[in-house]
């Protein structure tokens, strides 16, 4: 069991790790075409990553080891939330770890950022990484009331019984259940970082906020995942929220599953190529707004509706 | 009418002090007047009869009076009259009371007068250093006549820096650019922060000083500085280049031919439109909203393919000569321009139609770098951004050129002074100008397209243009002079006004409000390059050093 376990947690990391420059590809694809640009090839993100990996490893911050730690952090950590889940197969780590941890780790790669920004030490990269934690302090409440609000539905912290569209709850309408659904697409963009709420990069305002003093192999880390985060938060929507068909036999619940992960790739895609970046505070005042939401619905959660 | 009213005034007011009024043209006049009396004459002109002040041009006019000349031009927009208040400081005491406590908008220009001829404004507000590089030694003046294009100083001190205000109490400094990805050339802002919120900001910029008005007055000649004026911009040259050749031909009352003045007026305006496209997609992409920002720019090149058709270039039209153009209009060409035009139009209107519904940008653009109707008269603000405060300045309108006394247009104008406004007001004005080209193919006529001009061009004569570029008005003056060149030719594009009013706009915003504020003005500063060297023969790179490159330009100049 414990042999299958760390196999279940290696496919996974793979998996991702391996498709994560694909799913980018595809964003930056279809962005293109939207934009009436022919775009770069599929497989570039790959490209894009092995030359960045190959290029000169130059320390610019001023403490060094804290951003390239961040960088090996920041990648550990969303393959670790990429174990917890269930890409398609039952989730591998179903004994190690329960929905609170889900959530820690959600919020330390958040922190990732940060310590990017702090370690880098310069004036763009501080305010990149205030930004990064004023938003955080907006957001993570969020996917912690969905969590939470499955968690009370089934009365279990089990990932694997949260992870299957529990937050629909067992008969009835679920309105909870919808309400939340329908917080968390709104707030999507700002997990994985996109425009229009990529204020903490926001490379027309603050040159990438705490990435600035990143290059060569430390961006490759921090690229990569980002890539992997876009993919792996997908993936966690789409096993909280929509649950339909994954539970279908090899290999047919396995492509329904991938499927809707990239349907919720191209509806970052559309929502990033059709909208300006929001301003910090117009962008904390939506998260504000959609919290109010989350809390009211985790409230009905624990009436049963 | 106008000028003989302001004249009777001055008569009046000045006395004896007022020396010499010359009115070459109905919408032209100079007024010659004591070095002392300059001050309240500004005064009276910008405050009292609200004239709208344009640029402070300073001349070594040494070795033909023996005196420093500085004329201030000031524009009567409403009365179409454009107008030099002139005074000449003698060699042995160079210093003029400064105009900037009364005109705050001659701040840069008054520095610039201090820097490169070396006429101290007495008493001005800000007495910093605006064009001379940081090291630059003081006591040498590079638009003096004693001084060569090549002149490099002695005692040139790299260490010296320029000096900043204090920061505001509980503000952190935020250095913006000299590189920014928004910027596309040097320029620096020393933003002061509090929080999000910028408080306040100083700007250092000029930091490619090209010396182009320097190498017009010793090196070029008439028919050579079009084509290096052109060059003074990247996005809209052929202004610089029609209103140097106007002004020119305005001191030697020179005429170019109706055909000649039509093409100006469609290349101008062609110029006008590609300028607008791009900005719109500059504007989009600092937003964030890159998708129609490609938008934009596909639609655009189509007016980049005409016009490298017609002209040869895609940018850098090199059309003017003195008295007329270059180049004519054949029909294939206007066909085809036309129905560019067709599609233009048609593709612009659902754009317009698109962005005017979005709420997105309009958060983003509402209420944003502000610029209100008291803003624009006290720094004497142009173009797009005084239009888009409500104030209808058009130099097309107000100061006719070229040919638009024949073309019908009204002034684009929006409320708000936002940046918002200043959208609306780009957007609509692509409409117009394609309607203005339209004019223009209709009512052209056959002819010749140079005047022969076989004198020499008379000396000493001065000569005003100023053109409406997609910027602002850019303001030309001109001195004629000896050897096949002009003695004084003093350039003033829009952005040096409008940069001037950043600081005002930008404070108490958001700090990412700071690029789309910078951006909606439309900057141009100038450009530079980096310099790398890569040696082929061991594959190695290196790049040089600031210290090594001025000391390998400056051993090359000399």
């Amino acid at each position: 069991m414990e042999l299958l376990s760390i196999l279940g947690c290696v496919a996974n990391a793979g998996l991702v790790l391996a498709l994560a420059p694909l799913g980018e590809g595809v964003l930056r694809k279809v962005t293109a075409r939207l934009q009436s640009r022919q775009g770069p090839p599929l497989l570039q993100p790959y490209f894009d990553l092995l030359k960045l990996l190959g290029k000169e490893d130059i320390e610019s911050g001023e403490t060094p080891h804290v951003q390239r730690g961040a960088g090996y952090l920041a990648l550990a950590t969303v393959l670790t939330v990429a174990c917890l889940l269930p890409l398609g197969f039952r989730t591998p780590l179903t004994g190690a770890g329960d929905v609170i941890l889900l959530v820690y780790l959600i919020t330390l790669a958040g922190i990732c950022t940060l310590l990017a920004g702090w370690g880098a030490g310069s004036t763009y990269a501080l305010l990149g990484s205030s930004r990064e934690m004023m938003t955080m302090m907006a957001l993570e409440p969020l996917f912690a009331v969905s969590l939470v609000a499955g968690a009370v539905q089934t009365g279990s912290c089990q990932v694997d019984r949260v992870l299957d569209g529990s937050v629909y709850g067992a008969g009835g309408i679920p309105w909870s259940g919808l309400i939340l659904l329908a917080t968390m697409a709104l707030a999507f963009p700002a997990f994985v970082q996109r425009l229009p709420f990529d204020v903490a990069e926001a490379e027309t305002e603050i040159m990438e906020g705490a990435l600035i003093e990143y290059s060569g192999p430390k961006l490759a880390l921090f690229k990569y995942a980002q890539m992997v985060k876009l993919l792996v938060y997908s993936a966690l929507f789409v096993a909280l929220f929509v649950p339909w068909g994954s539970g279908w036999a090899f290999p047919f619940g396995w492509l329904v599953f991938w499927g809707k992960v990239l349907a919720m790739v191209l509806l970052v895609t559309a929502v990033a190529a059709s909208h300006a970046r929001y301003r910090i505070d117009q962008a904390l005042r939506h998260f504000a707004r959609l919290l109010v939401l989350a809390v009211g619905a985790l409230v009905l959660a624990c009436y049963g509706l | 009418m106008v000028a003989r009213d302001l004249l009777n005034r001055l008569k009046e007011m000045l006395g004896p002090a007022l020396l010499r009024v010359d009115t070459p043209a109905d919408d032209r006049i100079f007024i010659h007047v004591e070095r002392d009396a300059i001050r309240a004459v500004c005064r009276h002109v910008f405050r009292d009869l609200g004239a709208r002040y344009v640029i402070s041009i300073g001349a070594d006019d040494r070795p033909f009076s023996g005196q420093y000349l500085v004329a201030h031009d000031f524009a009567f927009d409403a009365a179409h009259l454009l107008g030099s208040v002139v005074t000449h400081v003698p060699e042995g005491d160079p210093r003029l009371d400064s105009i900037t406590p009364d005109v705050p908008a001659a701040n840069w220009a008054e520095r610039e007068l201090r820097d490169l001829v070396g006429i101290e404004p007495v008493g001005h507000v800000e007495p910093k250093r605006l064009i001379l590089p940081d090291g630059w030694p003081e006591g040498a003046h590079p638009l003096r006549k004693d001084v060569a294009w090549n002149f490099v100083p002695e005692g040139y001190d790299p260490e010296r820096a320029f000096k900043f205000g204090e920061p505001p109490p509980g503000c952190t400094v935020v250095p913006f650019g000299p590189f920014h990805p928004t910027l596309d050339e040097p320029a620096h802002f020393r933003l002061y922060v509090e929080g999000e919120v910028v408080r306040g900001c100083e700007y250092r910029g000029f930091m490619v000083h090209r010396g182009i008005e320097k190498l017009a007055e010793s090196v070029l000649s008439y028919n050579d500085i079009p084509m290096a004026a052109e060059r003074i911009c990247g996005i809209c040259g052929c202004v610089h280049n029609v209103a140097y050749a106007q002004a020119v031909e305005e001191a030697a009352v020179l005429r170019a031919p109706p055909r000649a003045e039509y093409i100006r007026t469609i290349m101008l305006e062609i110029e006008r439109l590609h300028s607008h496209l791009l900005w719109v997609g500059l504007a989009c992409h600092i937003l964030g909203f890159d998708t129609l920002f490609m938008q934009s720019f596909r639609i655009r090149e189509p007016v980049m393919w005409i016009a490298e058709k017609i002209s040869g270039n895609r940018k850098t039209y090199a059309l003017c000569l003195i008295g007329g153009v270059r180049w004519d209009l054949t029909l294939e060409l206007i066909a085809e321009l036309r129905r560019v035009l067709d599609t233009l139009e048609a593709e612009w209107r659902a754009v317009i139609k698109a962005v005017l519904g979005d709420k997105n940008v309009q958060q983003r653009a509402r209420g944003v770098g502000v610029a209100d109707r008291s803003l624009v008269q006290e720094l004497s603000l142009i173009g797009p951004v005084a239009r888009a405060a409500g104030v209808p300045l058009d130099c097309r309108r107000d100061h006719p050129y070229a040919a638009y006394d024949r073309v019908e247009f009204e002034v684009v104008t929006h409320e708000g002074g936002d940046v918002w406004a200043r959208i609306v007001v780009r957007m609509k004005e692509v409409l117009q100008s394609i309607e203005i080209i339209r004019q223009c193919l209709d009512k052209m006529e056959p002819g010749p397209i140079q005047l022969a001009i076989t004198d020499e061009l008379p000396v000493g004569r001065y000569g005003l243009s100023s053109v409406e570029a997609p910027r602002g008005e850019s303001h030309h003056f001109v001195i004629t002079g000896e050897n096949h060149r002009p003695r004084r030719w003093r350039v003033r594009a829009p952005t040096y006004q409008n940069l001037q009013a950043v600081p005002a706009m930008i404070k108490d915003q958001q700090l990412a409000d700071m690029t789309i504020t910078l951006g909606s003005i439309d900057p141009c500063f100038s450009c530079t390059d980096r310099f790398e060297i890569v040696d082929l023969a061991t594959s190695t790179t290196r790049v040089w050093s600031a210290e090594e490159l001025a000391r390998l330009a400056r051993a090359g100049r000399r």
